[in-house]
């Protein structure tokens, strides 16, 4: 492979809710430990977006404040870009608050709309109490294995026909609470609540980002395996006190 | 409602720190309002710094000769606060003290500010902490509102450098005193994720003269005009920052003092500032505060310092993401090699989400390459924690996962060269426990 994988870090100054810069880390280091390369970009407000530059697109959470920042410069264009990345089956990870943006609307608990872009089809209704705490849920794109995460979300999303959910919570809240499914899966979209830092201890997801995007660029999506006895350590330890 | 007080009191004999307070309260909400009237109060409240600079206020009160009490050993809760009232006064409820200071947590401030007479509030900055428990920076920066409001004859004696811990001025009538420093700190900072880049006004993002750490600094908003306001207690020199102390040049409302802060750290510096202003607030003798701050002695898990089978080790509190870069920017300009252990735990005291370990720059300390000779790992989520530290670009046979506390004493005694154990909170009373299980240091930390 001699081009450089090129991931795109969107908004890392604004949605940047504790850790999740680690996830862009943590593909990065991921390509490097395997001599891959890598090259990763900040696409913050003001600057544009366009899509054909980059394989992998990353999107973290905010806070509320930082939010009403953000949504005039992602209607300026950027939506449109990313909305093309998508259909294009290009990876995007997206993470709470930039999970529910991929989305069609978020009501406030209070009963006032915030449009989004509507990339996916799912809309998310605010709610007075707070969905916070370890949880775990399956990651049906790979059987057997079960994400381990921290959720902060007063957000309940619902998921419409057109998408599936990342996978079945087992322990804690998920998307609403209320159904039992956890995050968004639409062609190479993963879309989930586990803010903070998701990718370092779920390694599998990690790899799952990276082989899409390996394999819609070069055709070759297998990833040689790494020691993951440090991301294993973290994650078995924590499944153990959830689950038992 | 004396002999309420009476049975409380002979309680407090037993030495608790919140609990008589917490059943204070199911007895009577007031007593608090009660206990306090006619108490004239000082308040330190913020996201880091609170202790520092509350025991940096103490000594100043103490060598003033100004009759007061505080609430010493971190129990920053109402109900901590309320039962240190009680302690404090007679059978009738009433205190024996003219003064009373007060560290308040952020959250806990807008309630007990209903029921004591604030006379000085200090707000020493608002960082991202625990978000968990005290939700968005905005959410802990209108607490504080809240509790200002309640307060109408304190001076505020607030963070010029902070914007946001500045912009609360704008929304009351009290008096101000602004404190800051005027120029960097540091020649070389840790990478810091900004909390608050932009405007608290007009919501454009700021433009930085100079920045001092996190997003404290010479903040100005280009679009609507927003800007650091010129503190009356300023540094404007560092003369001297190493290991053990800083020496600065410092104004107050133009004239100048030269000053010594007993704790190294940049951080120490904005907590001996605050001090000052609350001096300034009071209007206390200037040439005595500042004096006074140079007898300073840090509290526990403050930069403690014990010596175990002639191993030489520091403890401090880490937290939050500002407070754990700051603590980063003095332990890896130590000279000497050294041993760092992180003990990272996830109770509710210490927050329950741990995903900020990963905004600290602890690539920092891959930097220092033979400088560190190692590294252990403890605490609930060691594992985690050692995950972190791979990432950071540490190689995996200089990292150590110990759980026991035990083990991890010994082992840390063992070293003979400097050792910086940076625990969480209840990680933190563990370990002092433990240690003075273990040892004889028994008082190390007072």
């Amino acid at each position: 492979m001699d081009q450089p994988l090129r991931i795109c870090h969107l908004y890392p100054d604004i949605l940047n809710l504790y850790g999740d810069r680690g996830n862009v880390l943590c593909l990065k280091r991921r390509m490097e430990w395997r001599n891959m390369p890598v090259e990763v970009s900040k696409v913050g407000v003001g600057e544009p977006l366009k899509a054909d530059d980059y394989d992998l697109f990353f999107v973290g959470g905010g806070q509320d404040f930082d939010q009403e920042v953000l949504l005039p410069d992602l209607f300026s264009g950027k939506d449109k870009e990313l909305k093309a990345a998508i259909e294009d089956g290009k990876p995007v990870l997206a993470i709470c608050g930039g999970y529910q943006m991929l989305g069609a609307y978020y009501k406030t608990w209070d009963g006032k709309q915030i449009d989004f872009i509507g990339a996916l089809d799912f809309y998310t209704k605010g709610v007075k109490t707070r969905m916070i705490g370890n949880y775990v849920f399956t990651f049906d794109d790979r059987p057997g294995v079960n994400v381990i995460g921290f959720e902060n979300h007063s957000g309940k999303t619902y998921l419409g026909a057109g998408v599936r959910p990342m996978g079945t919570v087992l322990k804690g809240y998920g998307n609403n609470g209320e159904d039992k499914t956890e995050g968004v899966r639409y062609k190479n979209v993963f879309g989930t609540y586990s803010h903070g830092c998701l990718l370092p201890k779920n390694p599998a997801v990690a790899d799952a980002l990276l082989s899409a995007a390996l394999e819609r660029k070069t055709g070759h999506g297998e990833l040689s395996p790494l020691p993951d006895r440090f991301e294993n350590r973290a994650h078995d330890e924590m499944e153990k006190r959830l689950l038992g | 409602m004396a002999k309420m007080t009476k049975s409380l009191i002979r309680m407090l004999g037993r030495g608790g720190t919140d609990f008589p307070g917490r059943v204070a309260m199911k007895l009577d909400h007031k007593v608090l309002a009660q206990c306090a009237k006619g108490v004239k109060c000082i308040v330190v409240t913020g996201t880091n710094g609170k202790t520092t600079s509350s025991r940096m206020i103490e000594q100043t009160l103490k060598d003033l000769g100004v009759s007061f009490f505080c609430n010493k050993s971190g129990a920053n809760l109402i109900t901590g606060i309320t039962a240190e009232f009680i302690s404090h006064s007679t059978l009738t409820g009433h205190c024996k003290c003219d003064y009373a200071l007060i560290e308040c947590d952020e959250a806990a401030f807008k309630e007990v500010s209903t029921m004591i007479d604030a006379r000085a509030i200090v707000v020493t900055n608002i960082f991202r902490d625990q978000l968990d428990r005290y939700g968005e920076v905005t959410h802990t920066l209108n607490s504080i509102k809240i509790g200002i409001s309640h307060s109408p004859k304190a001076t505020l004696c607030l963070n010029a450098d902070d914007s946001m811990v500045a912009s609360i001025a704008d929304d009351f009538k009290n008096k101000v005193v602004y404190f800051g420093v005027n120029v960097p700190i540091y020649k070389k900072r840790v990478q810091e994720v900004s909390d608050a880049p932009f405007c608290i006004k007009c919501k454009h993002e700021y433009v930085y003269d100079y920045v001092t750490y996190g997003h404290l600094g010479g903040y100005r908003c280009p679009n609507c005009g927003y800007h650091r306001p010129t503190p009356d207690v300023a540094v404007v020199k560092v003369l001297q920052s190493d290991a053990s102390k800083s020496v600065v040049d410092l104004t107050v409302d133009g004239t100048p003092y030269r000053a010594t802060i007993n704790l190294p750290g940049g951080y120490n510096i904005y907590n001996a500032c605050g001090t000052v202003a609350v001096g300034r607030a009071l209007k206390l003798d200037m040439t005595a505060v500042i004096r006074s701050l140079s007898e300073f002695a840090p509290g526990f898990g403050r930069m403690e310092k014990l010596v175990i089978d002639g191993t030489p080790i520091r403890m401090i509190l880490v937290k939050n993401p500002a407070g754990c870069n700051q603590v980063l920017n003095f332990v890896t300009n130590v000279s000497e090699p050294s041993v760092f252990v992180v003990c990272l735990n996830d109770r509710d005291a210490d927050g329950t989400d741990i995903s900020w370990i990963w905004d600290v720059d602890f690539e920092k300390i891959a930097e220092m390459g033979s400088q560190l000779k190692g590294l252990f790992l403890s605490g609930v989520r060691a594992d985690e924690m050692a995950l972190r530290f791979k990432y950071a670009g540490i190689p995996e046979e200089k990292m150590k996962v110990i759980k026991d506390y035990e083990t991890l004493m010994k082992t840390c005694a063992a070293q003979k060269c400097p050792v910086y154990i940076m625990p969480t909170y209840t990680a933190m009373m563990d370990l002092r426990n433990k240690i003075t299980k273990m040892y004889d240091v028994k008082n190390f930390w007072e």
